[in-house]
């Protein structure tokens, strides 16, 4: 999508009247644009004044207390299993300490022949599914190239296809404009992250990758960060993610861990979808 | 449940703001009183907007209760952000209530995909910039300022849930002509809102 397309479609965007894929593409290209768009800001401007139009009427009294009552649910099963926030980095680069190291090439290898099962490959049919319920075009050809890569992405891969292939999961397709780094990603419907890179640029010194995601309010919020070895491969996991279909997904080269707003150059992005539709 | 014309009440914004922010906190943390603070903040616009749309009061009740839901659970996410609450919120109104009706509706061939507001990202925060204009007279006169064609445009997208396809399809009017019917259609409500009170429109 170019910037005179974004223009073309910013009074459709602004009143939620486009298609979903023009909304998603419109909300991906704002998010990695240099351009400020300001005819977006403008056009927004206005609509409140719609809003303002609307007869007064209010709502029953008891509505108060069944959203009180939800929440308290939420509440509830949110304390029961692991933290909300985002916590877990992993990284492909073997020496780095700070980081969790991905498994030895033998937990690999056991750990992929489970997957694989007695002879016939899960893990490609995995593939086979997740192709046959995806529209994106290019997935077959990016995962045919990804399918002659290295070991390590292909077990990241298959560990994004397992959260791809739960009910209620979103993926997205990681791409840099003219080529470059691609992945995949997956968040399943309790927002956990898990993310396979590749073709990355290796890191040097305390330079990472950070991942964002970029959701409603349009803020990157930060999912964490990985170093990159010369196999070019990198993932992530993370939680807490919101579990909006049209989320964005980013990737950008920091100097440092720990950036709280992207600061390098955006590597590559995409937007979630959820895996049946399209 | 009592319907008048009167617009809504919007003037407070801009004090209100800081103390939204200071709820949202807390209701980020998991306080439900927050909630319900929050909730009797925006309970009646949040509601009129979603009647509006749904012209359903079961429906319009689903639509609050998810969308403060969602701010519930999206909170801590959005306590980062710069927006307005209230944009947010009112925006996940509209996009829950605009979802409910594009799902209601038999023919529209909607995909699976659960709609989600559009991002803040570079826009300012708009409800802040014009809310402190927005009382009756100005809505009336911005709304004055459509044409008829600019107005059924705009109606049918913001209320009805059309997209501006399923508009030109409804309408019989080509695709470019609803995309600029809608265009010049915001910058007439923006031209008259700007010309109501000159600071509303400053990008400043």
């Amino acid at each position: 999508m170019t910037c005179d397309d974004v223009r073309d479609l910013a009074a459709g965007f602004v009143l939620d009247a486009l298609e979903p894929d023009e909304m998603a593409a419109v909300r991906e290209h704002l998010a990695t644009c240099a351009d400020p768009h300001a005819e977006i800001a403008e056009l927004a401007s206005a609509v409140p004044v719609l809003a303002a139009s609307v007869p007064v009427v209010e709502p029953p009294a008891a509505l108060g207390a069944r959203i009180r009552a939800a929440a308290a649910a939420d509440l509830a099963e949110r304390d029961a299993p692991a933290p909300p926030v985002a916590v877990a980095t992993a990284a492909v680069a073997p020496p780095a300490s700070e980081v969790v190291p991905l498994p030895t090439g033998q937990e690999r290898e056991q750990r992929a022949a489970a997957r694989r099962g007695p002879g016939v490959g899960t893990w490609l049919m995995g593939i086979a599914a997740v192709l046959a319920i995806t529209v994106l075009g290019g997935w077959n050809l990016l995962l045919q190239s990804q399918l002659s890569s290295a070991q390590a992405y292909e077990d990241a891969v298959a560990e994004v296809l397992d959260v791809a292939a739960q009910p209620g999961s979103l993926t997205a397709l990681l791409t840099a404009e003219g080529g470059g780094p691609t992945g995949l990603a997956a968040v399943d419907s309790s927002g956990a992250l898990t993310m396979a890179m590749q073709a990355l640029p290796p890191t040097s010194g305390a330079e990472v990758y950070e991942a964002w995601v970029i959701a409603a309010d349009g803020v990157p919020v930060a999912l964490g960060g990985f170093q990159v070895d010369a196999s070019g491969t990198g993932t992530l996991a993370s939680t807490g993610l919101p579990t909006e279909p049209g989320i964005v997904l980013a990737l950008t080269r920091e100097p440092a861990p720990g950036a709280t707003a992207p600061a390098g150059p955006v590597v590559a992005s995409g937007a979630a979808t959820p895996a049946g539709a399209g | 449940m009592s319907e008048t014309t009167r617009p809504l009440p919007l003037r407070v914004v801009t004090v209100a703001d800081d103390a939204d922010r200071a709820v949202l906190e807390r209701v980020a943390a998991g306080e439900l009183d927050a909630l319900d603070e929050l909730y009797d903040r925006y309970k009646t616009m949040a509601y009129s907007i979603a009647y509006r749309i749904t012209n359903d009061a079961t429906l319009a009740e689903d639509v609050v209760q998810d969308a403060f839901l969602g701010a519930w659970r999206n909170a801590a996410r959005y306590v980062h952000g710069r927006g307005s609450v209230k944009t947010w919120l009112l925006s996940i109104v509209h996009h829950r209530a605009i979802d409910a009706v594009r799902r209601r509706r038999p023919t529209t061939e909607l995909p699976d995909i659960e709609v989600v507001p559009p991002p803040q990202l570079r826009m300012p925060d708009v409800w802040s910039e014009v809310s402190a204009s927005l009382d009756a007279d100005t809505v009336r006169g911005a709304l004055a300022a459509l044409s008829d064609v600019q107005r059924e445009a705009l109606e049918l997208a913001y209320f009805g849930g059309l997209t501006q396809v399923e508009i030109s399809e409804r309408t019989a009017t080509p695709l470019g002509t609803v995309k600029s019917r809608m265009r010049l259609g915001l910058l007439a409500m923006r031209a008259a809102l700007t010309a109501a009170d000159p600071d509303a429109g400053a990008d400043t």
